[in-house]
């Protein structure tokens, strides 16, 4: 009998309900291997966690591959969301890697498919152009393989904003959100209220700021980082957790979850103001958080330092396959 | 691979007897050096620098690259070889190769430091006025000299700088002082990021006589210094360096977004005092001035048409990875605004 319970808010103008707190799928694929990540899925969907992220792109399809066979037996339970890596490419691309995905993810349809990394000027229009990703979003929509579509992106509002300004019918929209991004390039100031007002479900990320490094110096919590962002008006906050004792303390946090006063608010932002210079979150002012597809897509240089570029030279050692390449 | 250094070696030591040929020749210069190549009475155009009375040539040595040529000697034989052709403005700043180019400006002009007009920059990235104070007596050690034309502060591209910079104690201070003391004639600020934070600085109201930013023909579609500040710059009458013709490395040549010649004759095309443009060896001075010589700026038709074919590459920063990218931000500013190193953030 489920004792735990996290609260629930609407998607979007839908009414389909999904948990406030979220489970990133990047951080899934980096589990210590399949076992402990199907135990974590196991232990959040117990737990109240019902929204659970991913992507095409992680860890080369790990992560979906080992969230589908999590799920085996409680794919109703979920609110099951992947991402497409077109990045300004085609979209019979996007389609091969919707199958790609729904393959790995051991289902018949998404209930929510975004475009993944939006982080360039030009992907806007990349998107929208005739035979562009917007195609394959609408495709995938009609033939009832996903129910819900949306986009991603951690650089730019502006971006953002241009992506929304194309007039798409979005259900949803996914952003940084944290008391740093408040007074830096702030989603929260600038995209949050459009989504709310056009009832678009926000999906906030990076409550932590990407890798922590605010909350290892000392700067903040994690927990009030995590409380931060949850108390912001979004349909969800998707956090990662690659280990249980992660699990363990979003959990204690979302199930006994209270809103931050505005007082509360206020002061975590002036706390974090100090470092308006972009130092914590270093996914708006470099490329360290873009993944190779995205790098690929737009001819930016690769760092081979970055865990995805270890990872596609690994897997296309001696294939003779450029990369990206997506099976037949 | 260590053939082809050796060969690029070989090649440098021919070019560096050249030079230095050519600098105990005096003034036979450039005409000379660069034989068939040369346009026939060519010679490097000279702009008024603001409001100061002095004359600079349309293209500078860059100072970074001075640091990277293969040693003093070939540093050395590249300024004469400068000199002796017209080009008498010369770029550098406190932290280029941890001292060495300014050393190396400072031991190459020598005795002949009032042919040139001689710019460095200063890399508080925030610190204090004392900081800059401090600097700039080891700039002026380094280069040899007792004062400077141009002093600028370096690399304003993190969005709190303009804040840091005019707070009080901050480097504005200093610039002040500095030129009250005589120890620099023009003050300026350089940056690569953001036009916004390059209209920050100006608006701050501050009298700064120049200002250097990237200007090349796919700045002009993106983030667009040439669209946003250059105006701005114009209108107050301040000196205008521009830089990063290329995209800093050369991406775009390398990409073959643009040939050098045309993109150094768009950046030069534009209202600048000078464009300063790196040259680590006396192949690419004498590429440069062959530009340089006799210099007619681009129809503004030829102009729109180079932006236009620009426009499709600009449109994601692809070739200007100085703002798109970590990857020009100096180790030092990055230091000091708690941005990992290098190693840790390539980009």
């Amino acid at each position: 009998m489920k004792m735990e319970q996290i609260p629930t808010r609407s998607f979007g103008k839908s009414g389909v309900q999904i948990s406030a707190l979220g489970m990133g799928g990047h951080h899934l694929g980096s589990a210590e291997d399949r076992k402990t990540a199907e135990a974590i899925v196991a232990r959040a969907i117990d737990g109240g966690v019902t929204f659970f992220d991913n992507c095409w792109e992680y860890d080369r399809g790990q992560a979906e591959d080992w969230l589908g066979s999590s799920l085996k037996g409680k794919r109703q339970q979920v609110f099951l969301m992947t991402k497409v890596c077109t990045h300004g490419r085609d979209k019979d691309l996007a389609l091969r890697m919707l199958e790609e995905s729904l393959n790995r993810l051991q289902t018949d349809h998404l209930d929510l498919w975004q475009v993944h990394g939006v982080s360039f000027e030009n992907d806007p229009a990349l998107f929208i152009r005739p035979n562009g990703a917007a195609e394959a979003l609408m495709q995938a929509k009609k033939e009832g393989k996903v129910r819900f579509v949306g986009f991603t992106g951690h650089k730019d509002p502006k971006i953002h904003l241009a992506m929304l300004n194309t007039n798409f019918p979005f259900d949803s929209v996914q952003m940084p959100l944290n008391p740093f991004d408040a007074t830096f390039r702030s989603f929260e100031k600038q995209v949050l209220p459009e989504l709310n007002k056009r009832g678009i479900a926000a999906l906030g990320m990076k409550s932590i700021q990407g890798h922590g490094d605010a909350v290892k110096k000392g700067v903040v919590t994690a927990e009030e980082c995590l409380r931060y962002a949850m108390s912001l008006p979004v349909a969800t906050t998707i956090a990662g957790m690659e280990k249980m004792e992660i699990v363990e303390q979003n959990l204690r946090i979302a199930q006994n979850f209270k809103p931050m006063s505005p007082e509360e608010m206020a002061s975590l932002r002036d706390r974090c103001n100090q470092y308006a210079d972009g130092r914590f979150e270093l996914y708006k002012v470099s490329l360290k958080y873009d993944n190779p597809e995205a790098r690929l897509a737009h001819d930016f240089p690769l760092d081979m330092q970055q865990l995805e570029v270890k990872q596609m030279m690994r897997a296309t050692e001696n294939t003779g396959k450029a990369f990206p390449s997506v099976s037949q | 691979m260590a053939s082809e250094n050796d060969t690029r070696r070989a090649f440098l030591q021919k070019a560096a007897v050249i030079g230095a040929a050519v600098s105990s020749a005096g003034e036979m210069g450039a005409a000379m050096a660069q034989g068939s190549r040369t346009k026939t009475g060519g010679s490097v155009p000279r702009r008024p620098l603001g409001k100061s009375g002095l004359e600079v040539s349309i293209i500078g040595v860059g100072g970074y690259h001075l640091g990277s040529a293969d040693d003093d000697q070939a540093a050395t034989a590249l300024v004469h070889h400068a000199l002796d052709a017209g080009i008498n403005f010369f770029d550098n700043a406190w932290e280029y190769h941890e001292g060495l180019s300014e050393s190396r400006l400072g031991k190459a002009l020598g005795s002949r430091r009032k042919e040139a007009v001689v710019m460095t920059k200063v890399c508080t990235h925030g610190r204090d006025k004392n900081v800059a104070m401090a600097m700039l007596e080891e700039s002026l050690r380094r280069l040899k000299t007792d004062y400077l034309d141009v002093w600028q502060i370096h690399e304003v591209i993190y969005e709190n700088d303009p804040q840091l910079i005019f707070r009080p104690n901050g480097a504005a201070e200093a610039l002040a002082e500095a030129k009250k003391q005589g120890k620099v004639r023009m003050v300026g600020f350089t940056g690569h990021k953001d036009p916004e934070i390059h209209l920050r600085m100006l608006a701050s109201g501050f009298p700064f006589d120049t200002v250097q930013m990237p200007l090349n023909a796919f700045d002009a579609t993106f983030r667009s210094f040439e669209q946003r500040v250059l105006p701005e710059a114009q209108k107050r009458g301040m000196a205008v360096f521009g830089m990063k013709s290329m995209g800093g490395s050369g991406e775009m040549i390398k990409k073959g977004g643009i040939t050098p010649d045309k993109a150094l004759r768009y950046a030069m095309s534009l209202p600048v005092t000078t464009t300063v443009s790196g040259m680590n060896n006396l192949e690419i001075l004498r590429q440069n001035l062959d530009i340089a010589n006799g210099f007619e700026p681009l129809s503004a038709a030829e102009m729109t048409a180079i932006r236009e074919r620009s426009r499709l590459w600009a449109a994601d920063g692809r070739l200007e990875l100085f703002k798109t990218t970590t990857m020009y931000d100096g180790p030092i500013g990055r230091e000091q605004h708690g941005y990992p190193d290098p190693e840790k953030l390539p980009a």
